[in-house]
Formats: structure tokens, C-alpha cells, sequence
């Protein structure tokens, strides 16, 4: 009897940490993979380009060199028109985007509107449409002699605008392509938080003698607020980590109008082989790109009622 | 991309380089396909992978039969990937250590340097396998600009360029000009102005918003035609220096007088000059153009000729290298004296070289070819002329080497942005380059050129 006792009192001892481990083991076996994935293609690269921004390439050896890319970094001119360029663009770009994509939202929504699914899916297409094609369409749509859009101008009587190659008409083009490259997204997480307003709010504001425009502004938008907040900073990161738009219509000119961060980060570390510097200004742009974002959530959570 | 000399051909990949975003990925993608297979070669069958883009790929494709046969066990295997979308995957494979290179790789000598610098260990030492035996066989300049600095040998020259002018002779003869009788560039743009005014021609195209990198072209040309280039052979700055200035002035004064069209950049938009629907008149380019005249602008033979670049002052340069390609080795190939057989059969024999010719029709390096009867016969499509003769008078002219350095990519933009600030905002040349020389000074930490 005591020994059977004892063989129950040891098992039971022996297996409780056993069972424990197995129980912590399981859900690491099965989430191996993901975080090996993560190890390797995230926090490893990550890591690594940190290590490279302190070093600097000396006769095909990477070497530490301290501070010195972020000290070129600060007093380079052309970080500092690219940082103003996507800065720009953010400005005049984020805000435009999220109020259409807003109208569209709620167009979408609306019963009086025919044809709703055909046309969501026509604004969502662009987001999953291919650099190549993308840049193919907007070079023909914006080409000066033959391109669409100068077509459409001068048909109207208007002159016709160097959409590609004026420092101005560069940056609005990069605009254009921006917005309409993403708007559907933002329309479509717009269109689910709409739907997520209950219509009773609608009835009530009626009720209180509100009219279309004042539900509008005081039952839709505050119900669109944490999609705002999510869209807003959504966009801002996105943005300025802008590459592909500049990258296949102006390659960055003329004369640097449409330089970003992302592209100048791009031609430093694969047209001029500098890996180092190139590391550096994705730092400096992680850093911006941080302060911005956790900016915006402080402000847009403040105001929360 | 950045050479004169390819520059405008590669522009045909436009749509390849517009797939960069996705280049990076696919490049590594793509290259761990090719190493599987170059693994499998320790029994004995080899597959050899070739990275280049279409038309030097042509002319490889075509020495492929002949050379199989003598070597029954290797294969080779030409992979387009594109130009310029071949500098990021070669480069994204050097960063890797080599893995995931092709076994033989087309550089251009405008990357040359740049590779050899960053990347010691990243191409083979083909020194070791017998690559300088083969010098005198090759241009002299072009064949040292793919040595380290001991003179060991990382590529074999494959096509070699030279500057010429094309000029449609059915305009100028209409104003009465002979263009024979034109030594310097200053005559050129009289001539030009009379054009313009009496036909309405432009004397010839510029990208003036600099869309592609290939807009620096013209003043590539002038700039050596001065003696200068982007740097000097001290590895100083010399963009900024007096030849320069006068090339970009020369620019400016065309661009000011009106004969200058405004096209964009690519392959597309030079073909609308070579059909003579651009209203151009002239086309400064180099020798490998020459054979893009016949296919597309069939109907044109016999308006267009060619001849040898005026000088910028009378007495001066009228020869000025336009750069070149190499074959190289990856040091990480796994079969890499198989590849040299290929380099060497397909680069520097005449039966490899007739056939590469055939194939895509590229000016070769290789200097017995210059003396072949099929190469030295009249051409056809400019009524008779004897052009190949024309290329190879101007590349045995003593002119100074092109120092590129690791530098040329930051260079060439730097200038770009400089011709865009004058062509567009009417900046002063002086000014504008001395601008671009800080700024190359600052990101380099080169001197400039006093």
C-alpha cells in the first residue's frame, strides 16, 4: 500500500512539471513557424540594418565608422528637399484622399445608388493591381503629347500641362496616382464602420428635427471615428514611406521635385552601393516616421468625447 | 543604364525596370532557382546560367550549338532579366555573399568599377584562369577598365562603343549644308538655326525634365570631346571644370536659340527619331545604333548617314569612347572553368565571334573581327558606306579613358539634376555644375578639380 502510495505521490510530482512544460511546448510547436519567419525575415533585418547603419563600405569590407552616417545624414542637402518633398505630399495628399474616400463611403452605402457592388469593386481594383501595369496606365494617361487626360484638356480648350516633367505638375501627378491608387481601400473600411452605425441613431436624430447635413455631422462622423483615426494614421505611415508611385512615373525629377525618403533610400543603397547610409535613412525615416504616428494617436484620442 | 552606349537600348526594358518593387523579391526568388541548378554539377553534366538583356542575349544564344557540341556536357542556359533591372539583382547578389548569381553575368563597364570596388570577392579573378594572355586582343582602355588596381582581370570585353552623329543628309542638303564640311559643334548649331527657321526641323532631341538617366547623354559626348568627363584620373571631381562648363553651355545656347525638341527618354521615344517622326535632324549616339537603323527605319535608307562627332573647337577631339559591356564570372559559381570555356570561346575566338555578331549585330571588342571580310563590307543601309570601318578609325584615335570610379551612379545625377536646372529654369551653367560638384563633394568626399 505505501508503496503504491508513493509511486502515485512520485508520478504524480514527477509528471506535474512534465505536463507544464508539454503545455507551454504545445503552443510553441505550433506557433514555431511563424515565429521562426518572424526571427528571420523581421527582427534579423531589422537588426542588421541597424548594425549597417554604423558601419561604411572600405574597399568591399563592411567597417564600423560610429556616428558618421547620421552625421552626413543631417547636413545632407538632398535628405532634406527628399524629407520636404514626401512631407508635401503628405499634407496636400492624406486629407484629400480620406474626405473622397469618405463621400464614397457613404455613397456606397446609400439605397438610392444603383449598381453599389460593381462599383465597389471597380474603386477596390487599383490596390491589387501591379506595379508594372500601374506605372504603364499613368505614363500613357499623363504623357504630354499623347497621354489621355492632355486629350481631355484640350478638347475643353485648355492648354495642355507637362504632367511628368514640371517640377509642379510632377508632384500633383504623384497626388493623383497616390489617391487613386489607394482611395478603395479607405472607402471600404469607411463603408464597414458605416454599417456598423445603428440606423436607430438616424431615427432618433430625425426625430429631433435634425436634417440630412446635421446627421451627417453629428451621427456618421462620430461613429467614423475609429476608422478615421485608424485610416489617418494608416495613410501618414504609408506615405512617408512613399516609393512606388515616384519610382515608376518621374524616377524622382525633375530636378528632385518628386525625390522621397523611400526613393532616395532606394538609389543609396542599390545605384550607389552604399548600404551603410542607406541603413541611416531608413533609421532617420523609422524615427519620423514614429514621432508622427504616435503624435497623431495622442491628438486624435484627446478629443475622444 | 548609365553608359552612353547601352543606355538608350536598355531603355526597351523599360517595363523591366518598372518592376523593380517587385525585382528584389523575384531577383532572389529567381537566382535561388538558378544556384539549385548550378549545384548539380559535380558528376559531370554542367548547366552554366547566363544573366544579360535582349539583344546582347541574342548574340549569345546564337554561339550556344557550336559551343555545346565541342563541350558535350555543359549547357548553357541565357536568361533575359533585363536591363537595367540586372544592376539591382547582381548587386542584391554581391550583398549576399554571391549566393544566388548567375554562373556568367554581362556588366556594363559603367558598373565595372563601381563592382570591382564594393565587391572584391564578387566576380571571379579570371587572371587565374588565363585572362591575361588575352589583352592585346582587346581595346586597351576598355579592357583595363575591368582590372583592379594590380591589374587582375574580372571581365572579358564583349561589344565596344564609340560616339558618332547621325544626321538625316536629305534635310540638310534641302538647306543646302554639307554636313562634310562641318568641323566643329558651333557650326553645327548655325546650321541648325537655319534649319529650324527654313523647315521647321529641330536640329535634335533632349529629355529635358531628365526622366530617364540616359538624358546626360549629349553632354557625355561634348564633355569628352573636351577631354573631361564626370572625374579625372586622380579620382577628383572634374564635372565642374572648364570643359565641362563649355559642354553644358553649348547645351544652353542650343536650348536658347529653339532647336532643341523637348522628347522624353526611353526606347520608344528614340525610335520616333529614328523613323523621322520627331522632326529631328540629327541623333548624337554611338555605333551600336547603326544597327537599329535598318529595322526601324527601313524607309529611311540612304536619308540617314553617319558620321564622326564634330569637335567642340576647331583641331579638338572628334573621337570619344562610348563605353562598353564585359562578361564576367560569379567567384561563387561552383563551375567556374566552364564558364571560362564559354567566356573565352564566345568573346575571344573568331568562330564564337562571327557567330555572337550574326546573332545580334554588336560592335565586338574583339579586335581579329575588325579585319573579317563579312565585317569590313559596305553597308547597305547607308548607301555603301564603309561604317564599320568609320567605328573603328575613331576607336583607334588617342583619346583619354573615361574615369567612371565607384562614384559615376551619384555623379550622373548629380550633372542630371544640373541640366534640368538649366534647361527648365534657365540656371547658368557655371553655376549649376559648380553646384553639382559641391553636392557630389559632400556625398563622396572627393576633391574637386581646381
Amino acid at each position: 500500500m505505501t508503496s503504491t502510495m508513493t509511486t502515485t505521490v512520485t508520478t504524480t510530482t514527477r509528471r506535474r512539471p512534465s505536463r507544464r512544460a508539454r503545455a507551454m511546448l504545445v503552443p510553441l510547436a505550433f506557433l514555431a513557424p511563424v515565429l521562426v519567419l518572424f526571427v528571420g525575415f523581421k527582427a534579423y533585418p531589422v537588426l542588421y540594418a541597424l548594425y549597417l547603419s554604423f558601419t561604411t563600405n572600405e574597399g568591399g569590407q563592411q567597417t564600423f565608422a560610429g556616428l558618421d552616417n547620421y552625421i552626413r545624414l543631417a547636413s545632407d542637402p538632398l535628405f532634406r528637399i527628399a524629407l520636404k518633398n514626401t512631407l508635401q505630399i503628405l499634407v496636400v495628399q492624406v486629407p484629400i484622399m480620406l474626405v473622397l474616400a469618405m463621400l464614397l463611403a457613404v455613397a456606397f452605402n446609400s439605397m438610392l445608388l444603383k449598381g453599389r457592388g460593381l462599383l465597389r469593386v471597380s474603386y477596390f481594383v487599383p490596390i491589387v493591381m501591379g506595379l508594372v501595369a500601374y506605372g504603364v496606365l499613368f505614363s500613357a494617361l499623363l504623357n504630354y503629347d499623347n497621354g489621355f487626360v492632355n486629350y481631355l484638356l484640350t478638347s475643353v480648350g485648355l492648354p495642355r500641362i507637362s504632367w511628368l516633367a514640371d517640377p509642379f505638375w510632377a508632384k500633383v501627378s504623384i497626388i493623383l496616382a497616390l489617391t487613386w491608387h489607394y482611395i478603395g481601400v479607405n472607402a471600404v473600411i469607411y463603408l464597414a464602420q458605416l454599417q456598423s452605425i445603428p440606423q436607430e441613431l438616424y431615427e432618433a436624430a430625425a426625430v429631433d428635427g435634425a436634417n440630412r447635413r446635421k446627421q451627417f455631422w453629428h451621427v456618421t462622423l462620430p461613429g467614423l471615428r475609429p476608422a478615421i483615426v485608424l485610416t489617418v494614421v494608416l495613410s501618414t505611415i504609408g506615405t512617408l514611406q512613399l516609393f512606388d508611385e515616384p519610382y515608376v512615373l518621374t524616377n524622382g525629377g525633375p530636378n528632385n521635385a518628386t525625390l522621397t525618403i523611400g526613393l532616395y533610400l532606394y538609389q543609396n543603397a542599390f545605384q550607389y552601393f552604399d548600404f551603410g547610409y542607406a541603413s541611416a535613412i531608413g533609421y532617420a525615416l523609422t524615427l519620423i516616421v514614429v514621432v508622427i504616428a504616435v503624435g497623431q494617436g495622442f491628438v486624435l484620442r484627446r478629443r475622444q468625447p | 543604364m548609365r553608359s552612353s552606349a547601352p543606355s538608350a537600348r536598355h531603355a526597351r526594358l523599360r517595363a523591366g525596370a518598372l518592376a523593380l518593387g517587385g525585382t528584389l523579391v523575384a531577383g532572389v526568388l529567381a537566382s535561388c532557382g538558378s544556384d539549385a541548378s548550378d549545384s548539380g554539377g559535380g558528376g559531370g553534366d554542367v548547366t552554366l546560367t547566363v544573366w544579360t538583356w535582349d539583344q546582347p542575349g541574342e548574340g549569345l544564344e546564337a554561339a550556344i550549338p557550336a559551343f555545346e557540341e565541342e563541350h558535350p556536357g555543359i549547357t548553357i542556359e541565357v536568361e533575359n532579366v533585363g536591363n537595367p533591372a540586372i544592376w539591382d539583382k547582381i548587386t542584391t547578389g554581391m550583398a549576399a555573399g554571391g549566393s544566388g548569381l548567375a554562373d556568367i553575368m554581362n556588366v556594363g563597364v559603367d558598373y565595372m568599377g563601381n563592382y570591382i570596388e564594393t565587391f572584391p570577392d564578387g566576380f571571379a579573378n579570371l587572371s587565374e584562369l588565363g585572362a591575361d594572355e588575352l589583352a592585346p586582343e582587346f581595346p586597351t582602355s576598355l579592357f583595363g577598365s575591368a582590372q583592379n588596381a594590380s591589374g587582375e582581370v574580372f571581365g572579358i570585353p564583349y561589344e565596344v562603343n564609340t560616339n558618332v552623329v547621325f544626321y538625316r543628309k536629305d534635310l540638310f542638303e534641302q538647306i543646302g549644308v554639307d554636313m562634310d564640311a562641318i568641323a566643329t559643334w558651333d557650326q553645327l548649331l548655325e546650321a541648325g538655326i537655319r534649319l529650324k527657321e527654313e523647315t521647321g526641323t529641330f536640329l535634335f532631341a533632349m529629355d529635358k525634365a531628365a526622366s530617364q538617366a540616359d538624358s546626360a547623354n549629349l553632354w557625355q559626348i561634348l564633355a569628352r570631346l573636351q577631354g573631361t568627363f564626370f572625374f579625372n584620373e586622380d579620382g577628383e571631381i572634374a564635372l565642374s571644370d572648364e570643359g565641362s562648363v563649355e559642354a553644358l553651355d553649348f547645351i544652353r545656347r542650343a536650348n536658347d536659340a529653339g532647336v532643341i525638341a523637348d522628347i522624353p527618354g526611353g526606347w520608344d521615344n528614340l525610335m520616333t527619331q529614328v523613323k523621322g517622326e520627331a522632326n529631328t535632324a540629327l541623333l548624337a549616339s554611338a555605333s551600336w545604333m547603326a544597327g537599329v537603323f535598318p529595322e526601324n527605319a527601313p524607309d529611311l535608307s540612304g536619308a540617314w548617314a553617319v558620321r564622326r562627332p564634330p569637335a567642340m573647337a576647331e583641331g579638338g577631339y572628334t573621337a570619344a569612347s562610348a563605353g562598353g559591356t564585359f562578361l564576367s564570372i560569379a567567384n561563387s559559381s561552383p563551375n567556374k572553368e566552364a564558364a571560362w570555356e564559354f567566356v573565352k570561346f564566345s568573346m575571344a575566338t573568331l568562330e564564337g565571334q562571327e557567330l555572337v555578331y550574326e546573332g545580334a549585330g554588336l560592335f565586338p571588342s574583339y579586335r581579329p573581327m575588325w579585319e573579317t571580310e563579312a565585317f569590313t563590307a559596305p553597308n547597305e543601309y547607308f548607301e555603301g558606306e564603309l561604317v564599320n570601318q568609320l567605328f573603328v578609325e575613331a576607336l583607334s584615335e588617342d583619346t583619354p579613358p573615361d574615369y567612371y570610379t565607384a562614384d559615376y551612379a551619384q555623379a550622373l545625377k548629380a550633372y542630371t539634376d544640373a541640366q534640368t536646372q538649366v534647361l527648365l529654369s534657365g540656371a547658368d551653367p557655371e553655376e549649376a555644375l559648380d553646384g553639382a560638384a559641391d553636392l557630389l563633394k559632400q556625398q563622396t568626399g572627393r576633391e574637386v578639380a581646381q
